[in-house]
């Protein structure tokens, strides 16, 4: 593992790393090196496996993030790729031609999300929602209660009580539950 | 039993080919009879309705799992005269089993409107009253008395077997007592439905009405 | 009468989502010449509620009730993934007691055995002999009772939590695991009996839907389909989590790789699941707490990561990202089911050439779970 950061570092320049378990890394790259990076772990190294691609949504620094979850299920570790693009742009490279499967995760990032990946096929055909006429609803400043509130009318008469209001009352001095 | 406001007629071919009159025992028509023969034949027909409900097979959500078990030696429902009918076209209960995406609603209205009257839905679990656990999903419908119109609701996330069959037992009491008339009220308040459907389906492209 | 042109000869054909034979509500939509598939497209989307979005809103004790209801059949693989990733950001899992690692081994292989029980009545329901289901819900059913003691509910059990689970083990527990477990293995010949005796079943599933050995990389195939090719790989094994590292436990393989492999290794891994719940009966302390104390739930706030938590589910692995953000709420979870890419590329890939009348006990050998590819 630590061969193959200290190549990525070498080659690709990295960001930013952090090694969350003894099977798990991830590491922070350039949006310009994900395809050049995939494919030469794919092609050179043993992790041959996409487990699976997010997007995180970091409104507050206006970035997206995408994370590649690669596994070596023969060493029995993986590292997480992750890359920031730009929210305004919010536009990615596909690797599809990589991973078959990873058509459906860039279908669905682009419905949840908005981001395009140019040359997936699928982008743009709906996959979970049906005639959405919002934001996409993964985004962080999609209100879901208030699009409930416009959309899904409630059943008159339901309460909404504040639990702190009853379970304050059994927590304990030192905020332990179990005291 | 054709409303008046009823605003559509069925299409010319679709009609039966012996006409619903004299000499047939059950035709849903109005005619010159006395009244307490009138009501013993409801009563009859209600009976017969009661002991064979026909379930669509349709697990609109997580709560069809509990409908698994109800099907086995265990609890054993076609000893209510209760079964599984795979069509629409067979079946006259629709089990809306938890949440409802507006996606499946669209299904969900198409397979009611299929399904020859008179038929029933039944409610089940708390999804379908208020939302439940996903009161606040922008994808789940929190009433599904707005869509379609519901006989009998069972609560719980999920109901056991054992309250699944107490509800169909209540639902067989109500059909006896001739109180089970959602399917008419469909009918009657078909603008209604259709205004709420049309509403929370953006991208309508149903048929007025399914036949 | 003129000649069709092969684009004529094609019909379209929905399957689902009003389908008995569909798994769950979903849809496929295919295209046919005669009764064979040319192609066909997987539509999810009919379940969908948003879960990622939910869990964003609330806090972290507040996430349980929803995280299992990702999945029916097998719901605590999502409850004790969702802890594990949290515990682990928290730093909380170092104090997690060792009887409480104990209970919750059992409850995930609990749940992994009445997931498969229901999947291998499937596969033969699915070729339209019900006699084999109806004995398997019901065998499942007793794992369900002694799931609804241990809980308090027969499907969702919101049992799993931070630190440890809810509760103790009730007393007299494990006899009466041990005798549903005995009533079980009394039942199983008989089972094999109808299905893997059946000449139906052995005519429409020996040779029907194999998948290439290529594809396991390609595609990131995971679980009994990738060992029902004779790839001996489980994330049990592969990466110990709680106490499957103390177990005397070989991933089962078998070859073939067709509907009838993908059967029989649920058969065998019925076995071993039996197996295993008896190892961890024996070895499981008596004594000892089983939660660790919990900070003020309402309060609690849990550094900035980011982790990636695996489990092996009945249908493969089943992965959660979880990414945190210093508050009280998850700043994104993304839940990687097995089905994602079973149920969408490589069911579409295996489509062409199937015959429409295969398609529905394809879809189940490969345990295809709308709600967790959609969530």
């Amino acid at each position: 593992m630590d061969e193959i950061i200290q190549r990525i570092r070498d080659n690709f320049g990295v960001l930013r790393e952090h090694r969350q378990r003894d099977d798990l890394a991830e590491v922070w790259i350039e949006p310009r090196h994900v395809l050049p990076l995939l494919t030469w772990l794919k092609e050179h190294t043993p992790f041959v496996q996409l487990t699976h691609l997010s997007a995180v949504d970091w409104l507050e620094d206006g970035e997206f993030q995408l994370t590649y979850l690669l596994t070596d299920p023969v060493g029995r570790r993986s590292l997480m790729v992750a890359v920031r693009i730009s929210r305004e742009e919010a536009t990615a490279e596909s690797v599809h031609t990589l991973w078959a499967h990873a058509v459906t995760y860039e279908q669905e990032i682009n419905e949840m999300f908005g981001i395009h990946f140019p040359g997936s096929p699928r982008q743009g055909v709906p996959f979970i929602l049906e005639g959405w006429d919002d934001i996409p609803p993964m985004r962080r400043d999609f209100d879901t209660v208030e699009y409930m509130n416009r959309h899904h009318p409630s059943r008159p008469g339901r309460e909404h009580t504040d639990p702190r209001r009853y379970i304050g009352q059994v927590v304990g001095e030192k905020g332990y539950l179990h005291d | 039993m054709a409303s008046s406001k009823f605003p559509l007629a069925p299409p010319e071919h679709s009609r039966p080919h012996a006409p619903m009159g004299e000499g047939c025992f059950l035709g849903e028509t109005e005619r010159q009879q006395p009244l307490a023969l009138k009501e013993a034949l409801a009563k009859i027909k209600n009976w017969f309705r009661a002991n064979s409900l026909w379930v669509m097979a349709y697990g609109t959500g997580c709560g069809s799992i509990e409908l698994r078990p109800l099907t086995t030696a265990r609890f054993d429902m076609e000893r209510f005269g209760m079964a599984m009918r795979p069509t629409p076209r067979q079946s006259n209960v629709l089990i809306i089993s938890g949440y409802l995406s507006v996606k499946s609603l669209k299904r969900v209205i198409r397979a009611y409107e299929q399904m020859p009257s008179p038929k029933w839905v039944v409610g089940l679990g708390s999804c379908t009253i208020n939302g439940g656990m996903y009161w606040d999903s922008y994808n789940t419908i929190n009433r599904l008395d707005l869509y379609v119109p519901v006989d009998l609701y069972i609560a719980g996330c999920m109901p056991r077997p054992e309250a699944l069959l107490e509800g169909f037992g209540v639902l067989m009491e109500k059909i006896k007592a001739g109180e089970a008339n959602g399917w008419n009220h469909y009918l009657e308040q078909m603008d209604w439905y259709k205004e709420n459907q049309k509403k929370l389906i953006t991208d309508w492209d149903l048929p007025d009405y399914n036949w | 009468m003129t000649e069709q042109t092969a684009l004529e000869r094609r019909v379209q054909l929905w399957f689902g989502p009003q389908h008995p034979g569909i798994t769950g509500n979903m849809a496929v939509q295919a295209w046919l010449e005669g009764d064979t598939l040319t192609s066909g497209v997987t539509h999810v989307g009919y379940l969908h509620r948003g879960f990622e979005k939910l869990m964003e809103r609330r806090k972290f004790i507040q996430s349980f009730p929803i995280v299992c209801r990702i999945c029916v059949p097998e719901p605590d693989t999502n409850e004790w993934l969702l802890a594990a990733s949290i515990e682990e950001l928290s730093g909380l899992d170092k104090e997690v007691p060792e009887k409480a690692r104990w209970i919750r081994t059992l409850f995930l292989e609990m749940s992994r055995l009445s997931s498969m029980l229901m999947v291998l009545g499937g596969h033969v329901g699915a070729m339209g002999l019900g006699t084999a289901p109806n004995w398997l819900i019901t065998l499942r059913d007793y794992i369900l009772d002694r799931f609804e003691e241990l809980t308090g509910a027969r499907v969702y059990h919101m049992y799993v939590t931070y630190g440890g689970v809810r509760r103790d083990l009730p007393e007299g527990f494990a006899e009466r695991l041990e005798a549903n477990l005995q009533e079980i293995e009394s039942k199983l010949p008989l089972v094999d009996n109808v299905i893997f005796d059946s000449a139906v079943f052995r005519k429409r599933a020996i040779g029907v839907g194999v998948v290439p050995e290529e594809w396991v990389d390609e595609l990131g195939l995971t679980g009994p389909i990738v060992r029902a090719m004779g790839i001996a790989r489980d994330t049990r094994t592969d990466y110990p989590y709680e106490k499957y590292g103390e177990l005397d436990i070989e991933p089962m393989t078998t070859t073939g790789s067709d509907i009838f492999a993908r059967a029989w290794m649920r058969r065998l891994e019925i076995a071993q699941s039996i197996d295993l719940i008896r190892q961890i009966l024996a070895k499981m302390p008596t004594e000892g707490p089983y939660s660790a104390k919990l900070p003020n739930m309402l309060t609690w706030t849990i550094p900035a990561g980011e982790t990636y938590v695996r489990a092996e589910a009945s249908r493969g692995e089943m992965g959660y990202y979880v990414v945190t953000d210093g508050s009280d709420k998850i700043r994104r979870v993304h839940v990687r089911g097995p089905s994602y890419v079973h149920g969408v590329t490589l069911l579409e890939r295996l489509m062409p050439g199937t015959n429409i009348a295969d398609l529905s006990a394809l879809m189940v050998s490969l345990q295809v779970c709308p709600p967790e590819i959609e969530r």
